[in-house]
């Protein structure tokens, strides 16, 4: 009966897919765009009525012909009200704004003044004076229109402590007056930086939080994967830009197949190669050959190397040029996490030995202090060389450690079969 | 075949705190419920709006409605139905049930003269 209404709902959609969730981002950025930064908070009150009041009526009435115009109309209309009754000094002025012939969406370049909105926010929300944690969370709120409560499944956070981080971060923005605006050219370079970083760490939430809800994780992905593309196709497209969609999109296409029917984690090696994504990885592919276009290389082109070797491999995976990356990647970084998964390389090309050596000089890292992957890691190479009594010790050290039930259940199979062993 | 309202009652703010995409889904199932066959018609009703009665041979008007109830009549679907059962049985699936209660009347048809 489940399953009946199920299909029955797939094969008649109403709306189109995300159509509030996508909406909500490019009207808070439309309206704010009009308000200024100052009035974030009125845009995101006026979206939320919108939704609200499309959502009760719609469920009695039926969906109008033009959603996307009905609830553009109604937030208008909600934030010039609201300006009315409020004293503010401003309000006229911004009401003219809100209701200028230019502000017509139904024109035909509002796609295109839309697309631009988007990235002057996804600008502002990725602001260097904006804590991280912040950046991802109030990117993920304004511009991927997620709810608190999906906020807090994708960052393993309470949502308690999101709607925190959200709060601070506009007050932020209020109280520095962060403005809504591409960046002077002299800080471009690393506001871009910036911007790429908290679209993948977006990305890599949605990719490792397999706690949450399994629909909400792979959503995150693929609006970090939207994202990065509207960076990359706009002015900013930097040819880094383009080895981050490619990396993002060579690893979403892996997600079809990282899990299996009971929601356990499945190893890259052990995957069901057809279940990737094809359409992904080609997107992955086409950018891959975008961003090598240029004479830049970055952080994002190495990983972006590594994720085509592994979605290339037809049958081996290409172990000694993975790790040929990761030496690439260790010297620009010099990031312990790096190190931690180019020793996963060396083991596969120089054995569990050499690679157990050159773990060690990772035990002391502050970095990796209580990250589960480093036991973990550590007990697989010990089980491959059969000290499993070690390995039991480490896959407990990884359990009592913070990560994802998934993860939990995959590292209990591992410590009983070192324990059986 | 006969006709049955069902009325629907909800915390009005029940959905005040859904995400965007738990609104869309919402809307969905609400919307597809109102396409299958038997239904014959919905509406919405504004959550206020103003209590009448007489009291001492004046018409009290006061604001309504009641605010002893958190459940508030939002709206009503009409279907068709042979009889109670079977409407009873048409509104198992109903998507208000995630956030309110629905109660069925039978609208009763205007007495044959005979």
């Amino acid at each position: 009966m489940l399953l009946e209404e199920c299909m029955s709902e797939v094969s008649s959609p109403v709306l189109l897919e995300h159509l509030f969730r996508r909406e909500a981002g490019r009207m808070v950025a439309w309206l704010a765009g009009q308000l200024g930064s100052q009035h974030l908070q009125l845009a995101e009150d006026a979206v939320q009525e919108a939704m609200l009041r499309a959502a009760q009526s719609w469920a009695f009435h039926g969906v109008p012909e033009k959603p996307e115009g009905w609830l553009f109309r109604v937030a208008r209309n909600f934030a010039i009200s609201a300006l009315r009754r409020s004293a503010r000094m401003d309000g006229e002025a911004l009401i003219a704004t809100l209701e200028a012939p230019g502000a017509d969406l139904e024109s035909a370049e509002i796609e295109e003044n839309l697309r631009d909105e988007e990235l002057r926010m996804i600008f502002l929300c990725c602001h260097p004076e904006l804590s991280q944690e912040s950046r991802v969370a109030l990117s993920l709120k304004l511009v991927g229109g997620f709810g608190v409560g999906e906020i807090a499944r994708v960052s393993l956070a309470e949502e308690a402590t999101i709607a925190q981080r959200l709060v601070r971060a506009k007050r932020v923005i209020r109280e520095k007056r962060l403005p809504l605006a591409m960046p002077p050219r002299m800080v471009l370079r690393e506001r871009l930086d910036s911007v790429l970083e908290v679209i993948y760490l977006m990305f890599s939430g949605g990719y490792a939080a397999a706690s949450g809800e399994e629909l909400i994780r792979q959503d995150v992905c693929m609006e970090a994967l939207r994202l990065g593309r509207l960076v990359a196709a706009s002015s900013m497209g930097a040819p880094r830009v383009h080895a981050l969609v490619a990396l993002m999109a060579l690893q979403a296409a892996r997600l079809p197949a990282r899990t299996d029917a009971a929601g356990d984690l499945v190893l890259l090696e052990e995957q069901d190669r057809a279940l990737w994504d094809r359409k992904l990885i080609a997107l992955g592919f086409s950018y891959f050959d975008r961003s090598i276009a240029g004479e830049e290389i970055s952080e994002w082109h190495v990983q972006a190397a590594i994720a085509s070797l592994y979605a290339a491999a037809d049958e081996a995976i290409d172990w000694a040029r993975i790790l040929e990356n990761y030496d690439h990647l260790w010297t620009m970084t010099r990031s312990p996490v790096v190190a931690l998964n180019r020793a996963v390389a060396v083991m596969r090309v120089h054995g569990a030995a050499v690679a157990l050596a050159e773990l060690e000089q990772l035990a002391g890292s502050p970095v990796l202090r209580g990250y589960h992957l480093l036991p973990a890691v550590r007990g697989r190479m010990l089980a491959e060389l059969g000290r499993m009594e070690e390995a039991a010790d480490e896959f407990e050290t990884a359990l009592r450690c913070d990560c994802s039930e998934p993860e939990r259940r995959f590292l209990r199979r591992q410590l009983e079969k070192a324990a059986a062993a | 075949m006969a006709q049955y309202l069902l009325l629907l009652r909800s915390d009005p703010s029940a959905w005040d705190n859904l995400s965007p995409e738990q609104m869309q889904r919402t809307v969905e199932k609400y919307v597809t419920w109102r396409n299958r066959p038997f239904v014959v018609g919905s509406n919405r009703l504004e959550m206020t709006g103003r209590l009448m009665q007489k009291k001492d041979d004046k018409i009290g008007v006061t604001d309504g409605p009641f605010s002893e109830s958190r459940e508030v009549l939002g709206g009503y679907f009409a279907i068709e139905a042979k009889d109670l059962d079977e409407a009873v049985a048409r509104t198992m699936d109903h998507p208000h049930f995630e956030f309110g209660s629905i109660e069925i009347r039978e609208i009763m048809p205007r007495p044959e003269a005979n």
